[in-house]
């Protein structure tokens, strides 16, 4: 019986994953408190760097959502069609911290009534899953168990083009949050493809780029007027910087926005930034991008062991800084608002 | 009789009335500052201390600052004041009496701004009666009422020492003895915001302060001969004005954002400052005075939280910190021609002198001011029993646990009590 169920999850698992290799924990975790405590127990062994750490997260996603689909097939029976399970947000450009909220859809490729309930079903699974582990519930309810983003790739279709139609800081917001999809468990050209429709989009609209753009305009300030840097002045917080409101955005923003202009859909910000700079007209602007994001990434995991919940990775404690660090921090912030400017002139003006 | 008695009457009784209605003012702002919970409780005790403030003054108060002979800290004559009129003073007695009293009102009002969410019922009821007898009447006394530091020539033309030093300093003994509220800080000392409940509130609340103010500064000429009331208002206003410019802009020059309780605390903070000097300075000055004092109460703030005193709302940095500056401001500020007690500021010529004098006024009243009230509220922290509500007293919001009802009853009354009400 043991077997058979292997055997069964391995079709449903090649059926759903095509393109992708599967890893596998040899069937130590069954369950997400076998997953969780493995994931508590080893993931400060992957923080030496980013891409380490969003390694181990992948693996705990996929093996989350092979729990998750091992419950709904004992409810529902064998998946009715392919499907293709992304995520978004940090996961999506493979930039989570140790602790990091859900952003994910399911795409499946059949619209019927049986597919919308076993997906929607395992969409609500992989969403409690993934909170189990020690996933926090994206505030935003930009999860798979909304049906918003857990769609027959039809139906995905149509909303990715009533989402610009509509044309509402909503569903900008939506799109922008979309083009960072990276499929972790399925068919990645399903991703691919929905992302293309943007692209075609703003083929026939140029102006819509510049639509995307002022949605993502707004800049925390992080530097005051007296070149002091603008920390939280109450709460747990208190004398730190919001991380990732103020340096991280404006260097995610406009690499996204750049890939989206030149079509490249790649998710990862310094991946999109290597294949921004194959066109030489970005050589110049984009000189110290590379090294400035790393450094960030590098400030997100200071004392990270001290570090327990999802908020503490987003704020950095200014005063733990050394002078030298300090000095650095402000240049990559004010690189960072250079960055939005340049961006601002491309999209604008064409410059 | 003579017109100009009735004309000064009659400005010092609107002054007066201005002055109280300053009353209604401290309502909107405390209300606004603070939670739906307490809204009703914190309404209802700023008019029923005034009634209070009212009687002692009445009864002592009143005799214990203008009274003759007494002792070093007090007069002691003129209780029970009857409406009968001095001679001399050119206008209807009990005109200067009601506008007296509104000062010591306000002061016990700005007093219990310390006590803001914390305090039981009793403790209102009480230190009103001992503020009114053994702390407001001593500095009036020393510095309005002939005693020593009057005739040191100490400058404070309309109490910012007096009324605003005096009350904060009670605040400031208040909330050391009360303890901050329950989430107000956390384990590590850093301090959370407790978001007052509705911002336009505070903001008419601090509009209403800033034009009772006119009463309360320009009214403090006691006469219209000569419309010197006319430049005290000016001074006033652009004292105010400035304030809560620099606020807005220190808000945002270290924040990045332009913070609005802060804009409205430098407002006040304006006006606190001037309350000294605005007979003693000219309106360029004015103008520094508040922005000075918009900037202090910006700093004055984040300094209270540091050192863990809850101070709900800012009554410490407003009314104290703005008082002390206001009060020096003159020893600074204070021109020949309009030093009209004491000597010029030291800008002006006046050295050192009138800038020592101001510095000791300061010192010593609010040392007094601070060491009296913590004493009482001490006693009675004893006596009663613990001033503080219990803790699910305090969760529970003051208007169910002091008063059985509510501020706002449709926010908190279940769907069936509501009902039955229509």
């Amino acid at each position: 019986m043991v077997i058979l169920k292997h055997l069964i999850q391995k079709t449903i698992i090649s059926q759903g994953s095509k393109r992708m290799e599967r890893e596998s924990m040899d069937g130590h975790c069954k369950t997400y408190q076998d997953l969780k405590k493995y994931r508590d127990q080893h993931i400060l062994e992957h923080v030496s760097s980013n891409d380490a750490l969003n390694r181990f997260h992948d693996f705990i996603l996929k093996n989350v959502f092979d729990i998750a689909l091992r419950s709904i097939i004992d409810e529902f029976g064998s998946p009715p069609c392919g499907y293709t399970w992304f995520v978004m947000g940090s996961a999506g450009r493979f930039e989570q911290a140790v602790i990091s909220d859900q952003d994910h859809g399911l795409i499946y490729e059949n619209a019927n009534h049986e597919s919308k309930l076993f997906f929607e079903a395992l969409g609500k699974e992989i969403t409690t899953g993934l909170h189990f582990v020690g996933y926090p519930y994206c505030e935003g309810n930009i999860m798979s168990s909304n049906p918003k983003w857990c769609k027959s790739i039809e139906a995905w279709e149509h909303q990715i083009k009533t989402w610009m139609e509509s044309d509402t800081w909503e569903s900008i917001r939506y799109l922008l949050m979309f083009y960072d999809a990276r499929a972790v468990v399925g068919n990645k050209e399903d991703v691919t493809v929905l992302k293309g429709i943007v692209c075609n989009y703003i083929d026939d609209h140029p102006e819509f780029l510049q639509r995307l753009m002022d949605n993502t305009m707004h800049l925390k300030k992080a530097i005051g007027i007296f070149g002091q840097f603008i920390v939280k002045n109450h709460g747990p917080y208190t004398g730190s910087i919001h991380l990732k409101d103020t340096c991280f955005f404006p260097y995610i923003n406009v690499m996204r926005l750049l890939s989206i202009k030149e079509k490249i859909m790649e998710t990862s910000t310094l991946v999109r930034l290597s294949h921004l700079l194959t066109f030489p007209r970005y050589d110049e602007a984009l000189v110290t991008f590379e090294e400035n994001f790393k450094k960030l990434l590098e400030y997100r995991m200071m004392n990270h062991e001290e570090k327990k919940e999802y908020d503490d990775f987003h704020y950095l404690k200014i005063s733990l800084l050394t002078p030298e660090q300090k000095k650095e921090l402000k240049r990559i912030i004010k690189d960072g608002k250079r960055f939005h400017q340049y961006v601002q002139c491309v999209i604008r003006k064409g410059c | 009789m003579d017109v100009l008695y009735i004309l000064n009457s009659l400005w010092v009784m609107i002054a007066a009335v201005l002055v109280i209605f300053m009353i209604g003012g401290f309502i909107l702002l405390e209300v606004g500052s603070t939670r739906m919970k307490n809204a009703g409780h914190i309404a209802g005790k700023t008019i029923f201390t005034f009634g209070i403030a009212s009687i002692v003054f009445w009864a002592l108060g009143y005799g214990l600052i203008f009274g003759e002979g007494g002792n070093f800290f007090v007069g002691f004559s003129d209780f029970f004041y009857s409406g009968y009129e001095i001679e001399g003073i050119g206008l209807s007695t009990p005109t200067f009496f009601l506008f007296q009293l509104a000062f010591a009102g306000i002061s016990l009002t700005i007093a219990f701004g310390g006590f803001v969410e914390r305090a039981k019922l009793s403790p209102y009821l009480i230190f009103a009666v001992l503020y009114s007898i053994l702390v407001y009447p001593v500095i009036a006394h020393w510095i309005w009422g002939g005693g020593w530091l009057s005739e040191h020539g100490k400058q404070d033309f309309a109490g910012s020492t007096v009324v605003h030093l005096t009350g904060a300093m009670a605040a400031l003994a208040a909330t050391i003895i009360l303890k901050p509220r329950i989430g107000k800080f956390n384990k590590d000392g850093t301090a959370n915001k407790i978001y007052g409940h509705n911002q336009v509130f505070t903001a008419l609340g601090v509009l209403i302060l800033w034009v009772g103010w006119f009463g309360f500064n320009a009214g403090s000429t006691l006469g219209v001969d000569g419309a010197f009331f006319g430049f005290v208002a000016l001074n006033t206003n652009l004292a105010a004005g400035a304030g809560a410019v620099s606020a807005l802009l220190i808000s945002l020059a270290m924040d990045g954002k332009a913070d609005i309780p802060t804009m409205l605390n430098g407002a006040l903070a304006g006006l606190v400052s001037i309350t000294a000097s605005c007979a003693f300075v000219e309106p360029g000055a004015a103008i520094l005075i508040g922005i000075i004092g918009g900037v202090i109460v910006y700093f004055s703030m984040i300094f209270f939280d540091k050192m863990k005193v809850d101070d709900p709302i800012y009554a410490l940095s407003v009314h104290g910190v703005a008082g002390v500056w206001g009060t020096i401001s003159t020893g600074f500020f204070a021109t020949p021609e309009l030093a009209t007690v004491g000597l010029p500021g030291l800008f002006y010529g006046g050295g050192f002198t009138q800038l020592g004098v101001q510095i000791m006024g300061v010192f010593v009243s609010g040392l007094y001011a601070f060491v009296a009230s913590y004493i009482i509220l001490l006693v009675m922290n004893k006596a009663l029993n613990r001033l503080r509500v219990t803790e699910e007293e305090e969760i529970i919001g003051f208007d169910v646990s002091e008063h059985g009802g509510y501020g706002y009853p449709e926010a908190f009354d279940s769907k069936d009590n509501n009902k039955s009400r229509f």
